[in-house]
């Protein structure tokens, strides 16, 4: 069909994917379906035989419900543990450890059972945000599919056994001065296990020791090596008011401090305080912090380095910045050709750096060479940056890739007898060229440790359970140092030990316990009588102060900048991708990140941030590039690079950088358990220790084969009329302006609001005590996902698996929506680059609810607060809430999706919190049972509920804090003071609907000032809408 | 003959007619049975009140609350705090009994619970479905006697359950609180009777103490 021409020509366009903006046969065959949820046309057609046997069925059933429901016990303690109240949830401060840096966190605990993991206040990673990789957390120490057993594989043969039996073979397998032994280990920042790793290297002096991780920041720290002469840590800061460029980096998401620094960005992105600080992203492919940018550009990883480069050279040439000595090399001409998009984000980046010196900070991506980190920290040190550094807690430690090298080489010379792998999984994620899976088998003796009988497992000789993070005893270090502490929540579930206590027996220490080894270690640095005081501190606060590293304040070294400099000479001079040399890039995943959660259902089922595809990864192209080589979205494309070769659905991204794909890791599992096994493909077989990260000179064929993503974007779809008219609207609902519009009529977001006079049917409702409500910034909600997670927890809401998702029920009552923005006018094959806003999207308690005035059995109500309460037992699913509601959030249990799950899943429910059962509704409640908490216990008390003290698990998690929750009722609550801001509007409010959450407008700090108005659209009398303004 | 009956249709004889008037008033009679049974015979006054399982151990409330007058907090300790009572651990069972009746055969699970450790797996009365989230300490604190919904526990043998306990009865108390406040020190006494007319002093308590049961669904139902 021929391309579209979006009608409306005076305003951006609003687009939720490439097929809906096309009009696509099969776009508009899909929502020709009035109900496409409903799978009544898929079903094999039902004879009368059938009818009456179903119905048979039922009426016997009827009969055995109505007696009285079945006998139940009450198992009361036999000694209750003092201070310990049945039924009373309690909270313990813990944390996780993801690539050797430790993020505290505090979990709930319901009578003995962990169901809830939030941040940790004190911690300067966590600052009670929680992202929702370690949220899902939770959900894996539940997972049926963990090793529950000892496991020896011999002679093509597995046996059982028992702890006693490794400890038993471990004597001889350990014995002598460790020749031909290897460790190898996931990297870990724990005090105590540096201490048993040297315990262990002095009992065995010629052991060797490795740490691999696949995804780590290895790069940034020999480029600090290369401009300081030794490795530094990087701490960047986003809160100081200035300019922040970043060149394939994701602060906010993908950095071990990231929730941190999300708070430093949203903090001072208020423009009632301040403009915060512009943003300058660079980037291959969409991060997060690219959709937050006030200035992108769409380029090739291998071209950062260039872009960079020019930088470098613009701020000498043109603003007069000296560069030291050795660091001269930067400033010649690099005499690279820039396009003029490349061009323009360089002279407007190079200028406000020059204008902001001492209030800017250049960030590099860790997939970006050592070379590029060099220039980034020379500038950054020349300008007078925000970044901080401190020294390396383990100078001495090689590379990962260089670790792993070695760990192989010796496996090659056959001089490994005993290879003991403690977590991680190299067989599965070690670059493919060292074949490590082959290496491995030639082992005599291999020993895993490990949450699942996984790839690597499988490959071992003995496969020990590791205990899950929330069973075990440990502790680790923040990125900046801050001693950590981590204690159990629950004993291990299936026999396991942890990563500490097999090194431990493996060093033939006299205490293995985590407990004796950990309390130990903390004690040795406390010289005081009272330590028990000090421990029960610790462990209270989850954190121990006084141990954050030192900033140091390094100087550039001249002997190695030069090395930096060649480095950079010889990136500059590769040739940019194009279609048919591609550049691929690969990712970590934002939701199973390298692998390792890809059994963990919450995350598999949580949309990618951009993509919005489920259960699945695809290779992300730009809609350029999949032109020039005729590949369409959703075709099966071949990737070829070097000598390998995959197929993948391809994804058409706009924003993608042309000439450069990008393929996340961590999917194609074959042995991760029945939730991850053979989903998405594994890019892992791409990946080479030459390029980990950026594969150039990549090729792609298309098959002409469709597969379906299970993609959520184009859910509660509707024809082309609506799409006309929704694009009038989207304006209206996702507002933006620019900083400077703004701040010159703070009434900009108002300014588009026409509708009738508007007239209730209903008699309004008086409220006397509390009315709830919600505000949602979206100038500072960067899309991440963790309150997704975080609602998903606290309510029951089940997983619902890809088919589910493809027949659009998915059950989580957050959607973030994702549109596209493009100029007006565009066709849609001429788009290419598009920008993207989020809008956090639930259910938003309409005081004039569209869902209550259709109910035909009252299920949905509300209440004396202003809540629209959603009854669970009296709904029989009609569905007619969901038809009518403007923001379709209310989400219908197609199924029993809870009555198959394992047991220990189901120790994860919230029992606050009714499980609901097939054919009942549900939606956000605002978490009713925490408000109802509160409530009681302020009513016991005999007080008023203080402001803040109700807090959604949404808003909790919130890294950015978007999300505010409160009492409209009280002109002093913050939310209040919040719907009163000029940037605070109501969506649909010409529906009369009257929304109790508000959204906050968005803002754009452009350096020339431009930035669009959201709403574009020919209104007021044009449209003949009517005159009248709310 | 090789005559094709295959086709002929049934017609009823003639004297089956008388029939149908009997037909007719079975079928309305069978309505009406079906909906007397169902509602009254299903109702929860009928299936749940009176419900008086048998306990491991025969506590008796008579002896320890009627006679002895323990307070109803020595042994459920949550009442005024959470939204469960909470059930003793037999560790409170044997703070008396170790030298009280230490030999008598019936307390024999408790003593095996204190020594093993395992509970004692006593059978619940009052059993809410899993949807209610009912809270004891919002009621005993705002002046709702024990007696109000469990009756007078302290002259049962046996532990019986008093009221229907359904969400009509509930609301019926959420709509009309005054006939079920009493001042909060008399929560816990069982036999107290007011001084004075109930609804007056329910009207009155429910005026100082500012109580307005909520009756939306959210309160019970989450």
């Amino acid at each position: 069909m021929p391309p579209m021409k979006s009608e409306d020509t005076t305003g951006p366009v609003y687009w939720r994917s490439l097929e809906e903006l096309q009009r696509t046969p099969e776009f508009r065959e899909a929502v020709k379906r009035e109900f496409p949820n409903d799978a009544w046309d898929q079903l094999p057609p039902a004879t009368r035989r059938q009818f009456l046997k179903v119905m048979g069925a039922s009426l016997a059933m009827a009969g055995l419900t109505a007696c009285r429901w079945p006998k139940e016990e009450i198992v009361p303690f036999a000694h209750r543990p003092e201070g310990r109240t049945p039924g009373v949830p309690e909270r313990f401060a813990t944390s996780m450890e993801m690539d050797g840096v430790a993020l505290g966190m505090v979990v709930t605990s319901y009578d003995g059972r962990p169901i809830k993991a939030e941040g940790n206040e004190l911690h300067p990673d966590s600052l009670g945000a929680l992202s929702a990789i370690a949220q899902a957390d939770v959900l894996q120490l539940y997972d049926p599919d963990r090793s529950r057993r000892l496991l020896l594989r011999e002679g093509g043969q597995q046996y059982v056994k028992q702890w006693s039996d490794f400890e038993a073979s471990a004597v001889e397998d350990f014995g002598g001065d460790g020749t031909g032994l290897a460790v190898l280990t996931e990297r870990s920042s724990s005090p105590t296990r540096s201490l048993v790793r040297d315990r262990f290297l002095d009992t065995y002096p010629k052991a060797s020791w490795h740490e691999y991780e696949p995804i780590s920041r290895d790069n940034e720290r020999e480029g600090t090596r290369l401009v300081f002469g030794r490795p530094l840590r990087v701490h960047p800061k986003l809160d100081a008011v200035g300019v922040v460029a970043c060149f394939d980096a994701d602060p906010l998401f993908d950095h071990p401090s990231s929730l941190r620094l999300a708070r430093e960005f949203a903090g001072a992105r208020h423009p009632e305080s301040g403009a915060g600080a512009r943003l300058y992203v660079a980037e291959s492919s969409f991060s997060l912090t690219g959709v937050r940018a006030d200035h992108r550009v769409a380029i090739a990883s291998s071209r950062v380095p260039v872009v960079l480069a020019r930088v470098a050279h613009l701020l000498v040439a043109e603003h007069h910045i000296e560069l030291p000595a050795a660091a001269a090399g930067y400033a010649g001409e690099a005499g690279q050709t820039l396009s003029g998009e490349e061009t323009r984000f360089a002279e407007h980046l190079a200028s406000d750096l020059a204008n902001f010196q001492g209030g800017g900070a250049i960030l590099v991506g860790h997939q970006q060479q050592p070379a590029v980190h060099a220039l980034a920290a020379v500038l950054n040190q020349v300008l007078g940056s925000t970044v901080e550094y401190t020294a390396d807690p383990d100078p001495d430690r090689p590379t990962h890739l260089q670790a792993i090298n070695d760990l192989v080489a010796a496996m090659r010379a056959g001089s490994v007898q005993t290879l003991l792998i403690l977590g991680g999984n190299p067989v599965y994620n070690a670059p493919a060229d060292l074949r490590f899976g082959e290496l491995l088998g030639e082992v005599p003796v291999s020993i895993h440790l490990s949450l699942y009988d996984d790839e690597t497992s499988q490959r071992c000789t003995w496969h020990l359970p590791r205990a899950h993070g929330l069973e075990s005893w440990g502790d680790g270090r923040a990125w900046d140092g801050t001693w950590t502490t981590r204690q159990p929540l629950i004993a291990p579930l299936y026999d396991g030990r942890s990563a500490l206590e097999v090194l431990a027996l493996a060093a033939g220490m006299e205490h293995t316990t985590g407990y004796e080894l950990v309390r130990d270690n903390l004690g040795g640095r406390f010289r005081v009588l009272d330590f028990d005081t000090v421990w029960r501190r610790a462990l209270h606060n989850g954190v121990v102060g006084g141990f954050a590293w030192e900033t140091v304040s390094p100087r550039l070294s001249p002997g190695r900048l030069a090395v930096a400099v060649d480095g950079l000479r010889a990136l500059l001079d590769a040739a940019p991708p194009t279609s048919e040399r591609l550049e691929l890039v690969l990712t970590a995943d934002s939701r199973v990140w390298d692998g390792r959660f890809a059994n963990n259902g919450w995350l598999q089922e949580v949309p990618d941030a951009l993509t919005k595809v489920t259960w699945d990864n695809a290779l992300l192209i730009s809609p350029g590039t999949a032109r020039d080589l005729g590949i369409d979205d959703g075709e099966m494309v071949v990737i070829e690079a070097g000598e390998a070769s995959i197929e993948a659905p391809a994804f058409v991204l706009p924003g993608q950088a042309r000439g450069s794909v990008s393929l996340a890791l961590g999917y194609g599992r074959t042995a991760a358990g029945q939730v991850g096994n053979d989903v998405g493909v594994n890019a892992y077989t791409l990946r080479t220790t030459a390029a980990p990260h950026v594969i150039s000179g990549a090729k792609l064929r298309g098959t002409g084969r469709k597969y379906a993503l299970a993609t959520t974007q184009d859910h509660f779809a509707i024809d082309t009329l609506g799409f006309e008219e929704r694009n009038l609207r989207v304006g209206t609902l996702v507002r933006e302006a620019s900083l400077d519009a703004y701040l010159a009529n703070p009434e900009v977001f108002h300014e588009h609001e026409h509708h009738p006079p508007l007239i209730s049917l209903w008699k309004d409702q008086a409220y006397e005590g509390e009315q709830w409500g919600m505000a949602i910034d979206l100038n500072t909600c960067i899309g991440c996902n963790a309150c997704v997670v975080a609602c998903q927890a606290e309510n029951n809401i089940p997983v619902v698996g890809r088919e589910q998702v493809l027949n659009q029920r998915e059950m989580q009552w957050i959607r973030i929506d994702r549109y596209f923005k493009t100029e007006p006018g565009l066709r849609s094959d001429e788009i290419d680059d598009a920008e993207v806003v989020f809008q956090p999207m639930t259910c938003v308690q309409c005081e004039n609810a569209p869902c209550e005035q259709v109910c035909p059995v009252a299920a949905t109500q509300h209440t004396t607060d202003g809540l629209n309460a959603m009854v669970y037992n009296r709904c029989v699913g009609t569905r007619y809430c969901s038809n009518n509601c403007p923001f379709k959030v209310r989400r219908f249990n197609f199924f029993n999706y809870h009555k198959d799950l394992a047991d220990t899943t189901m120790m994860q429910f919230n029992p606050e919190v009714t499980v609901r059962a097939r054919g009942v509704m549900e939606k956000c409640t605002f978490c009713t049972q925490r408000i109802e908490a509160v409530r009681i216990g302020a009513r016991n008390d005999n007080r008023p509920i203080a402001d803040g003290e109700i807090v959604p698990a949404c808003a909790q998690t919130c890294p950015t804090q978007a999300i505010t929750f409160g009492n409209l009722n009280d002109p002093e609550s913050k939310v209040s003071k919040l719907h009163e801001e000029k940037r605070s509007y109501a969506t649909l409010a010409e529906l009369n609907i009257r929304p109790r959450t508000q959204y906050l407008g968005r803002l754009k700090n452009r350096a020339d000032g431009g930035g669009d108005v959201g709403h574009g659209a020919p209104h007021g009398e044009a449209d003949g809408r009517g005159k009248e303004t709310a | 003959m090789n005559e094709d009956k295959s086709n002929d249709i049934f017609i009823f004889p003639r004297w089956s007619w008388v029939l149908r008037p009997a037909v007719a008033v079975g079928a309305l009679g069978g309505a009406l049975y079906a909906t007397i049974v169902v509602t009254f015979g299903f109702s929860p006054r009928a299936t749940d009140v009176g419900y008086a399982p048998v306990q491991p151990v025969p506590y008796s409330h008579a002896v320890h609350v009627g006679q002895l007058g323990m307070d109803c907090r020595y042994c459920h300790t949550g009442v005024e705090q959470t939204a469960h009572a909470l059930i003793p651990p037999s560790q409170t069972c044997m703070n008396c009994h170790k030298s009280v009746r230490s030999n008598s055969e019936k307390l024999i699970p408790v003593f095996e619970s204190y020594s093993t450790g395992m509970p004692v797996e006593w059978i619940r009365v009052h059993d809410l479905p899993d949807y209610v989230y009912f809270n004891h300490s919002a009621h005993v604190r705002r002046g709702v006697g024990c007696v109000s919904c469990h009756g007078r526990i302290d002259t049962m043998e046996v532990v019986s359950q008093q009221e229907p306990l359904s969400m009509g009865w509930c609301l019926d108390c959420h709509r009309n609180p005054e006939r079920h406040l009493r001042p909060v020190e008399y929560v816990f006494q069982l036999d107290w009777v007011p001084e004075e007319d109930q609804l007056a002093l329910g009207a009155r308590l429910r005026e100082t103490n500012d109580i307005n049961p909520p009756q939306d669904c959210n309160t019970c139902h989450r």
